[in-house]
């Protein structure tokens, strides 16, 4: 079943606009890698799902109703979200930032109880920062920091996960060990995961969906038809080798300038 | 796991405070430019010997209403600076900072010079009404010049807070210069905050009410304004209804502010530096900020009002003058201790 639609959007902060006519359906349980050079528009298309944009053309529909008929709440029960990360004015704990997602849920609640403890305590153990529990966040490296924001969306406990590059920051085991999550939270929680990212490779091993966005437009569907050689070649201006592993396909990129050079001179 | 806040803990903190608050003000009670003895204020209006009791005449008509007036100001500005430093996510926010000040002082100024005769309505001196509707309606033009606060862009309200203040400090000096000599010592007194005893208990009650109750919506917001603090896009994702909240905190700061300013002037500090010397004891979580801030101004204006009335008895020093000269080393001690800087630069 559907969890997500969009038909037609269109979005644009200007005159010129950066989506246009993108028509996409999610299904429930879904991996999908959002993929695209710089300025695509891939972080525009993560807060346009998020409902902190509106659409300039086209509609979102979230469990077939409107994005837009739901209230802040009941959206922040649906889908939560990880934006790229950002250093608080305010020196707020690890357990405190953690937290503060859950007590918002309810109404006339200004305390946490037992099951947002238990919450809490295993997205803290889910993202392997327990040990920073009472560390505040202005004390973090970047990767640190990046797992306490994915923690807070954890503890959301929605159906939907939105990520805006979750690796960004992260060094390689990391990387693994935070797409291991996710693909654990999608396989036994049957949760609909929609990330953006710059890692192709990741994106082809982990992903069942991958869209390729560029100049407005997008390619959507199987990782290793969208991310076919010509395409990355052609969309990120590079060269580039394409190979396969287990039947995933894998790409890496290669230094053009050679030719580039000899082709100017 | 550790509990992040449970209600005994709050209420054991908020209880403290409080007891330390309600001692302050009553060893502050009995400190003045006249010697009180309590022994004969208990004795009631009228002495055995048939006499009027002079020393309960001044507690009860002057120290009490000028030490809960005091009170109330401490309270509103520490509570008013809690919630712009939030929801403006800048440290060095200040209630004065979205034109109240000189909005309430234009109001003082246009009650004593233009107006030219005072007058009262149910006990309210045209000084105090004047400045309070001046304050809202300057605070209510930053807020559509500022753009009301649109996604959370918190810059324009900044900026046109700043350029209306100084836009109207200068009407206010241009009134100056024309007013008379007498005039001018009311309005320097006021711009310097100014804490006299209100002989008028029902509007004591009305504003400790009015202030009371905001302090409570603030409270009952406070987990909203921790996730604001944060950031508005995730305070949105996270549930959180932004403009609703920005609104109703911008709403509740002003009005509270607008209380404490036209019955006191402008006492300054309070609202900058009593936030930061709580955060630093007990840390960031509003839950625990806006009651304890509260209190703690509370209990800082209090203190000063009393050493405003003892430092050069018979004579009263303004109060704004002893929160700055406190309250401004203060905040330079913070700063030095803290190595330049009292939060990480973004």
């Amino acid at each position: 079943m559907a969890v997500i639609e969009v038909e037609h959007l269109r979005f644009g902060y200007t005159q010129t606009s950066i989506l246009t006519d993108l028509s996409f359906s999610v299904n429930e349980g879904a991996f999908c890698a959002i993929a695209g050079p710089n300025g695509a528009g891939k972080t525009t298309l993560v807060r346009l799902l998020a409902g902190l944009l509106k659409p300039a053309g086209g509609t979102i529909r979230l469990n077939g109703e409107k994005l837009s008929s739901y209230a802040p709440k009941s959206l922040a029960r649906q889908i939560a979200v990880v934006c790229q990360e950002y250093v608080p004015v305010f020196d707020f704990t690890v357990l405190e930032m953690v937290m503060m997602v859950r007590l918002n849920r309810r109404d006339f609640v200004l305390f946490e109880d037992e099951s947002d403890r238990h919450i809490v305590a295993e997205a803290l153990e889910q993202t392997e920062i327990v040990h920073l529990a009472g560390r505040k966040l202005n004390e973090l490296s970047g990767g640190e920091r990046q797992r306490v924001f994915i923690a807070r969306a954890l503890a959301q406990k929605t159906p939907i996960l939105l990520l805006d590059e979750p690796t960004n920051h992260l060094d390689m085991k990391h990387q693994i060990r935070i797409f291991d999550l996710l693909k654990k939270l999608q396989t036994e929680q049957q949760k609909t995961i929609l990330a953006v990212t710059h890692d192709i490779n990741m994106a082809c091993q982990y992903c069942d969906h991958a869209m390729l966005l560029a100049g407005g437009e997008m390619a959507w569907g199987n990782p290793s038809e969208v991310f076919a050689v010509e395409r990355l070649k052609c969309v990120f201006e590079v060269d580039g080798f394409q190979g396969s592993f287990r039947s995933k396909p894998f790409f890496i990129p290669l230094s053009g300038r050679k030719k580039d050079t000899a082709g100017r001179e | 796991m550790n509990p992040v806040l449970t209600p005994k803990k709050l209420m054991f903190r908020i209880a403290v405070a409080a007891g330390i608050l309600l001692l302050l003000m009553f060893l502050c009670s009995l400190i003045g430019s006249k010697t009180i003895h309590l022994g004969v204020v208990l004795q009631g209006p009228r002495l055995e010997s048939g006499q009027a009791n002079v020393d309960y005449e001044i507690y009860m008509h002057v120290r009490i209403p000028q030490i809960f007036l005091a009170a109330i100001v401490g309270a509103a500005l520490a509570c008013a600076g809690v919630v712009l430093q939030a929801i403006l996510r800048n440290p060095l926010a200040d209630p004065y900072l979205l034109g109240i000040s000189s909005g309430a002082g234009l109001g003082t100024m246009l009650a004593v010079v233009v107006a030219g005769v005072s007058w009262s309505f149910w006990g309210i001196s045209s000084i105090t009404l004047s400045a309070f509707v001046c304050a809202l309606a300057t605070v209510w033009v930053v807020w559509l010049l500022g753009g009301g606060g649109r996604r959370g862009g918190m810059s324009g309200l900044l900026l046109a807070g700043v350029v209306v203040n100084a836009f109207l400090s200068a009407v206010i000096m241009f009134l100056n210069s024309i007013a008379q000599a007498g005039q001018i010592q009311t309005t320097i007194f006021w711009l310097m905050g100014n804490i006299t005893a209100l002989e008028n208990y029902g509007l004591l009650w009305i504003s400790g009410g009015i202030v009371t109750a905001g302090v409570l919506i603030l409270l009952r917001l406070s987990v909203s304004l921790n996730l604001l603090s944060l950031s508005p896009e995730e305070a949105r994702t996270a549930g959180v209804n932004v403009k609703w909240v920005y609104q109703g905190c911008f709403a509740i700061s002003a009005l509270i502010t607008a209380v404490a300013v036209s019955l006191s002037g402008l006492v300054g500090f309070v609202g900058l530096i009593v936030p930061h010397a709580v955060r630093l004891f007990i840390g960031p979580d509003h839950r625990q900020l806006i009651p304890l801030s509260a209190l703690a101004g509370a209990g800082f204006v209090v203190l000063a009002d009393a050493v405003s009335r003892t430092v050069v008895a018979p004579a009263v020093m303004p109060v704004g003058v002893v929160t700055a000269l406190a309250g401004g080393p203060f905040f330079l001690f913070l700063l030095v201790r803290r190595g330049g800087k009292l939060y990480t630069e973004r």
